[in-house]
């Protein structure tokens, strides 16, 4: 018999109670580095273990003894490997603890070996040795494995393995392998269906010791399973030692949502059920699970992928759904169910009671931390050593940035580069109107105090913005539409100025228009690929009706091109031509026009008519619509009911019909 | 039954037969046995599907492992209307003809309309050198 300590009394039957609250444990994904590299890693006495597995080195007899006349080829292997079996065991113990149940155990020294029923599963084959000494820890594998393997063999295993544990418990540590061997253990009803697909893990090979983590892994189970009492003191003094040490707080990111880890687990019950029911019935207890069943039966593939590693996955997927900031990260879904909970609740109120009960996801709320990054310091070392890491990346090459020199620049760069300004800028500013867009709600969720603030906050965004639309000039005026008119070149910018105007001044706004109004025909030309310019329309309409009698004046102005001293106006009046036959331009022009009507028909309108102006205005409109021919023309998107009126004051009667018929202004022409 | 709502998971198409369209434009149909969360995916008797005009052919593939972000798009396959197409299975020499006629074909037009545009003066600039926003 193999000397061993008084572990040798665990009884290695499963309970299944201690295996669920195993299961509770909290998973620690993001301890994969440091479970190999860092602190976590077992700091076993590798001296001490290998002397313990040395001793195994001189009772190869007793692996002999295990070999059953079950399959031949398992035998074979056994009695070729048996002096490497310390060899191995040792491979196994003291390499990396299994952390990821996708990572193979690669204890390979034989090759691939067929497996009896077809499958060619060799990357199980390493591990196939082993598993037959696991055999009897799980009492219902050992039934059906037909290998009586004599107890003995296990613990010195199970031992090592606890302390490597224990070890890696003190740490304060609980990597994902901890969750995954524990997991394992609650799945291995489902493994023994599967003999032929070696399940070769880790966390099969390690109940007792997993049970101790019940202890100082997860909050104290509620009733400690009654095989715990059973365990000798050697491993309870180790537990007594850690119980009373708190657990260990990772950042809110690793622990799941209470409601995520229940959803977890009763499913890892539902499918334990399943399973023992199939295990344990002789017949199908219900028609859906004979169907999964005769599934498995079917597909010998089936399975490949254990439960707790579905879990595993399912796992980080609810993880992933914790957020500091839902309605950042999450902004669609968050939108869309409060839009059905305000349907639900309108629909609540009228008396119906509750029409559905809509089932949300979670998305649990995780405050955010703020992390110091203090570099690594090493001991005894001299001075500071730069360590590169991702969060503190150290500068490899001395770039330098050289400027290029105005005079070697061709015509093309400069446009190129005018136009990536351009660009930048636009992208600016709709990052300040998206902020500002969502002041709203803000100031909606804010605290009395800090409204104030937020408005302060807003009026600046909105300035920026303005001057962003405008280009910056240091003096008062300016000048130059040309930065404007750059930004009205791209589709993008001519969107974000629709989106922009509701929330300018009245005299920015008017400001914004006018300069488009002035650089129209331009606008025009530029726009022929895009056809953006008429999203402008509404929002120029409701700055309209804001707008003065004199703005409306000198906007007509800028439409019709003339400068502020009337001249004599042209024959054909190039600007307003070009207006006229641009589905925007024309419908521009309509507003305008009926807007001045409104202003004449209102209080104010008495300077509107003594203003010499608007009416030369008017009678250079009406003229050049005459002049247009009506293919030339453009639809406008709608035509305002009072321009007749408007036009009856300023042409006689028949140039009246003319237009008319022309315009279409008679509703039933259309 | 999705306990999360809202939520897409590979975890309940496990062991299908799925139609997985890669970023190259390969078609695989295989048995999904694993999966992980960058949705890497494992398949099982993976085929390779080339599709001709009406004509289809299926080369074996075996085992594929596919990175997550190179997948386009996955399916189940309905085993009992899988059959239920109105294409026509050829063998695997032939589909491979048929398509290298086809790429044969489509570079020849391109040719053409290349050549007919440089006639007229005209040229199509190519994607990566539109500057367009």
């Amino acid at each position: 018999m193999f000397r061993y300590q008084s572990l040798e009394d665990c009884p290695l039957d499963e309970d299944e109670d201690a295996f669920q609250t195993l299961g509770e444990e909290d998973e620690d994904i993001d301890q994969f580095n440091d479970d190999t590299f860092g602190a976590g890693a077992i700091d076993d006495d590798w001296q001490e273990a290998h002397e313990r597995l040395a001793e195994l080195e001189d009772k190869p007899a007793t692996a002999r003894e295990l070999e059953d006349g079950a399959v031949s080829d398992e035998m074979e292997l056994l009695g070729h490997h048996e002096e490497n079996l310390a060899e191995r065991l040792s491979k196994l113990v003291i390499e990396n603890e299994l952390e990821d149940p996708a990572i193979m155990q690669a204890v390979q020294t034989q090759p691939p070996m067929q497996q009896p029923g077809g499958l060619n599963s060799s990357i199980w084959d390493g591990s196939a040795v082993l598993r037959r000494f696991r055999g009897p820890l799980l009492t219902q594998n050992s039934s059906l494995l037909g290998h009586p393997f004599p107890p003995s063999v296990t613990p010195v295993f199970t031992h090592l393995q606890r302390a490597q544990l224990l070890g890696g418990a003190q740490a304060g540590r609980m990597s994902p392998s901890q969750f995954a061997r524990v997991s394992g253990l609650v799945c291995s009803p489902l493994t023994s269906m599967n003999p032929k697909l070696l399940q070769g893990r880790v966390g099969q090979m390690m109940p007792p010791a997993s049970r101790f983590r019940a202890f100082f892994g997860a909050p104290p189970p509620p009733a400690p399973p009654p095989s715990q009492q059973q365990h000798p003191l050697c491993p309870g003094s180790h537990l007594q030692n850690l119980r009373p040490h708190p657990q260990v707080f990772r950042p809110d990111t690793t622990h799941l949502h209470p409601q995520h880890r229940r959803l977890l687990h009763q499913r890892q019950q539902q499918n334990r059920t399943q399973h023992r029911s199939l295990n344990g019935s002789a017949g199908d207890r219900a028609g859906h699970r004979s169907s999964h069943h005769e599934q498995l039966r079917k597909d010998p593939y089936a399975n490949l992928m254990l439960q707790r590693e579905k879990d595993w996955v399912s796992k980080i997927q609810m993880m992933q759904l914790q957020s500091t900031d839902p309605y950042l990260d999450d902004f669609y879904y968050q939108n869309y169910f409060q839009k059905l909970e305000k349907v639900s609740a309108a629909e609540e109120m009228h008396g119906d009671g509750p029409k559905k009960e809509r089932t949300k996801l979670i998305t649990p709320q995780v405050a955010k931390l703020e992390h110091a990054y203090k570099p690594v310091q090493f001991e005894g070392s001299l001075g500071k050593l730069t360590v590169s890491s991702v969060n503190n990346p150290r500068k490899m090459i001395d770039a330098v940035v050289t400027s290029r020199s105005e005079d070697d620049e061709t015509k093309e760069k400069q446009v190129r580069d005018k136009r990536r300004q351009t660009l930048v800028t636009i992208e600016k500013t709709y990052s300040l109107l998206l902020d500002v867009e969502d002041y709203e709600r803000r100031y909606l969720l804010s605290l009395e105090g800090e409204r104030p603030a937020l408005m302060e906050e807003r009026k600046q965004k909105i300035c920026d913005m303005y001057d962003n639309l405008r280009g910056k000039t240091p003096g008062q005026e300016r000048p130059s539409d040309d930065h404007f008119v750059q930004i009205m070149c791209i589709r993008k910018g001519k969107r974000m100025v629709a989106r922009i105007l509701p929330f300018l001044s009245t005299e920015q706004a008017a400001d914004i228009l006018m300069a488009t109004a002035r650089n129209l025909p331009f606008l025009i030309k530029k726009d022929a690929q895009d056809e953006v310019l008429l999203c402008l329309l509404r929002p120029f309409s409701l700055v309209l009706y804001h707008l003065p009698s004199g703005t409306v004046t000198s906007l007509l102005q800028q439409l019709a091109n003339l400068p502020q001293s009337a001249t004599v106006p042209a024959p054909a009046n190039l600007h307003l031509a070009a207006v006229l036959q641009n589905k925007f331009g024309l419908s521009l022009l309509y507003l305008v026009l009926s807007r001045g009507e409104e202003l004449q028909n209102s209080s104010a309108a008495v300077e509107l008519m003594q203003d010499n102006q608007w009416t030369e205005l008017m009678s250079m409109a009406t003229r050049e619509l005459l002049r247009i021919p009506e293919a030339a023309l453009a639809k406008p998107v709608s035509t305002p009911s009072n321009l007749l009126s408007l036009f009856s004051r300023y042409v006689d009667q028949q140039k009246l019909n003319v237009l008319e018929t022309k315009l279409q202004l008679v509703q039933g022409i259309r | 039954m999705n306990y999360m709502p809202g939520t897409a998971s590979l975890i309940q198409d496990i062991d299908k037969k799925h139609l997985v369209l890669l970023r190259d434009g390969r078609t695989l149909i295989g048995y999904l046995r694993s999966i992980d969360q960058f949705a890497n995916l494992v398949l099982h008797q993976t085929v390779e599907r080339i599709h001709v005009g009406k004509k289809y052919g299926d080369i074996p593939r075996g085992i594929f492992v596919v990175r997550g972000e190179n997948v386009v798009l996955l399916g189940e396959i309905d085993l009992e209307k899988e059959s239920d197409t109105p294409l026509q299975q050829v063998s695997i020499e032939e589909i491979l003809e048929e398509q290298r006629v086809e790429q044969q074909a489509k570079q020849e037009s391109e040719k053409l309309k290349v050549q007919a545009l440089k006639e007229r003066g005209l040229s199509i600039p190519r994607a990566d050198t539109l500057d367009e926003y």
